[in-house]
């Protein structure tokens, strides 16, 4: 004999395979708590509907949450660092060379935006699907395109690499949030004001983990390397950063030790063949930035 | 009859090693959108347009180009930098899906079209919350809305001598 918490797993095994192969997970488990609920089992329904909340929860971030939150930091971004430089012709600039690094990332089927940040500082940062931003500060720091696209492929690689999205995910888990979900951002915005808040915290004031921004350092200079930039440009750029350090000690405070990111850089050039094809393109750079910056 | 045999297998061993053919390799698209030309120059006529994603069987390689076939049984040359020997994940990957699917029961109309013009709902919940500026809201509502036409990039591309069009 079956006792009813036995009857009531039978019960929902059966609706389960049933429904398996036609449905989708959350009609599965909607499925799943109905029939626990018309076995006269309240209790083991609840821990169903719980369950499917907190692996919901536990998974990825779906690209639609991606959206919403990316946009949600992009705001802070725009507000923390005076607004959005009002140049047309060097925005759109900026957004074709970093959209030609984009098409062939290794995430390209998602929009990539770029915004110029009206700040001094040398600062650059990525939000979640693709929200790119360089500060007027960095821009002056670069001497040619080939450099731009290093600068841009390494943002996009925190945007393929879901470098936030991995913090958010993270905290999630460890504040035990998963109840909160971010799709319930409508109904609980208190939620979702926490999760961008400290997504934010991350971003602008204390910086991604020396892992990430190295492996974003790695990604970028493929990435700008398939379009045919030669990869030594990043090594340039590092290298003149590293004398401005002091000048400017929100980056540095935020992105790891320059020697670290200098070796990755060569030794990625290196191990992956990546070739010196001399395209710098300083005159293209210098021709749209000439007269904005 | 046995050394013949094994004369043969090493005959064929070290023919197939000495070409350039790569027989069975496959690769997929994996820029946003990558043209398929009769040469391996940007300046042989297409033969098919490829979409992300796509596969391809490698016939040769031959330094920036692969000679590649489609599904469609149509071969042509394609830049290399188009290709990728892993599938594109794309926006979604399949547990990101799951996840996606089991959030769903409670989540309906929550995430607009961020991709779409306007701001989504949250986001503009948010920006009331912590009291963003309509300037910086329109800033970003711009930057979401801004698109620029794949034609463009390749002019952009061709014009730097990048990607397929280099020399």
């Amino acid at each position: 004999m079956l006792n009813r918490s036995s009857r009531g797993l039978f019960v929902v095994g059966l609706v389960l395979l049933a429904t398996a192969g036609l449905t989708g997970c959350a009609e599965i488990q909607k499925a799943a708590e109905g029939a626990a609920r018309s076995s006269g089992n309240e209790r083991l329904a609840k821990t169903i509907h719980g369950g499917g909340t907190l692996i919901g929860g536990l998974l990825p971030i779906g690209y639609e949450e991606e959206q919403t939150i990316g946009q949600a930091i992009a705001l802070q971004v725009v507000a923390r660092y005076g607004g959005v430089y009002d140049q047309p012709d060097l925005t759109r600039y900026v957004n074709l060379v970093g959209r030609s690094v984009a098409l062939t990332c290794d995430r390209a089927d998602i929009e990539y935006r770029f915004a110029i940040l009206n700040h001094d500082s040398i600062n650059a940062f990525a939000a979640p699907a693709g929200y790119i931003f360089v500060t007027r500060g960095l821009l002056k720091t670069i001497k040619n395109e080939a450099e731009l696209a290093a600068v841009l492929g390494h943002e996009i690689g925190h945007v393929t690499q879901k470098h936030i999205l991995d913090v958010i995910q993270r905290s999630k888990q460890i504040a035990g949030v998963a109840e909160a979900g971010l799709a319930y951002a409508n109904k609980n915005p208190d939620a979702f004001k926490n999760v961008i808040d400290g997504a934010v915290k991350k971003l602008l004031d204390e910086g991604l983990d020396q892992g990430k921004e190295l492996e974003s350092d790695r990604v970028g200079v493929i990435f700008a390397s398939r379009v045919g930039y030669d990869p030594t440009a990043y090594e340039t750029f590092l290298d003149r950063l590293r004398t401005l350090k002091g000048d400017d000690r929100a980056f540095f405070k935020t992105h790891p030790d320059f020697s670290n990111r200098l070796s990755t850089v060569r030794s990625t050039i290196s191990e992956q063949k990546l070739k010196t094809t001399g395209i710098l393109l300083a005159d293209r750079f210098t021709r749209s930035s000439n007269g904005a910056l | 009859m046995n050394h013949r045999h094994a004369f043969l297998a090493i005959l064929v061993f070290m023919v197939t090693a000495m070409t350039d053919a790569a027989f069975g390799e496959t690769l997929y698209v994996s820029a946003k959108s990558a043209q398929l030309r009769s040469g391996k120059t940007s300046l042989d006529p297409v033969v098919a347009s490829l979409k992300i994603g796509e596969t391809l069987e490698v016939v040769k390689r031959d330094d920036r180009w692969v000679q590649v076939k489609t599904a469609k049984g149509v071969t042509g040359w394609i830049y290399s930098g188009n290709v990728s020997e892993s599938k594109p994940a794309g926006g979604d990957n399949e547990l990101a899906a799951l996840g996606k699917g089991f959030r769903r029961t409670e989540a309906s109309g929550v995430t607009a079209s961020a991709g779409a013009r306007g701001l989504d709902k949250a986001s503009e919940s948010y920006a009331n919350r912590v009291g963003i500026t309509q300037q910086h809201r329109d800033a970003v509502d711009r930057m979401t809305a801004n698109k620029i036409p794949d034609e463009d990039i390749q002019t952009f591309l061709k014009a730097g001598r990048l990607g397929e069009y280099a020399e």
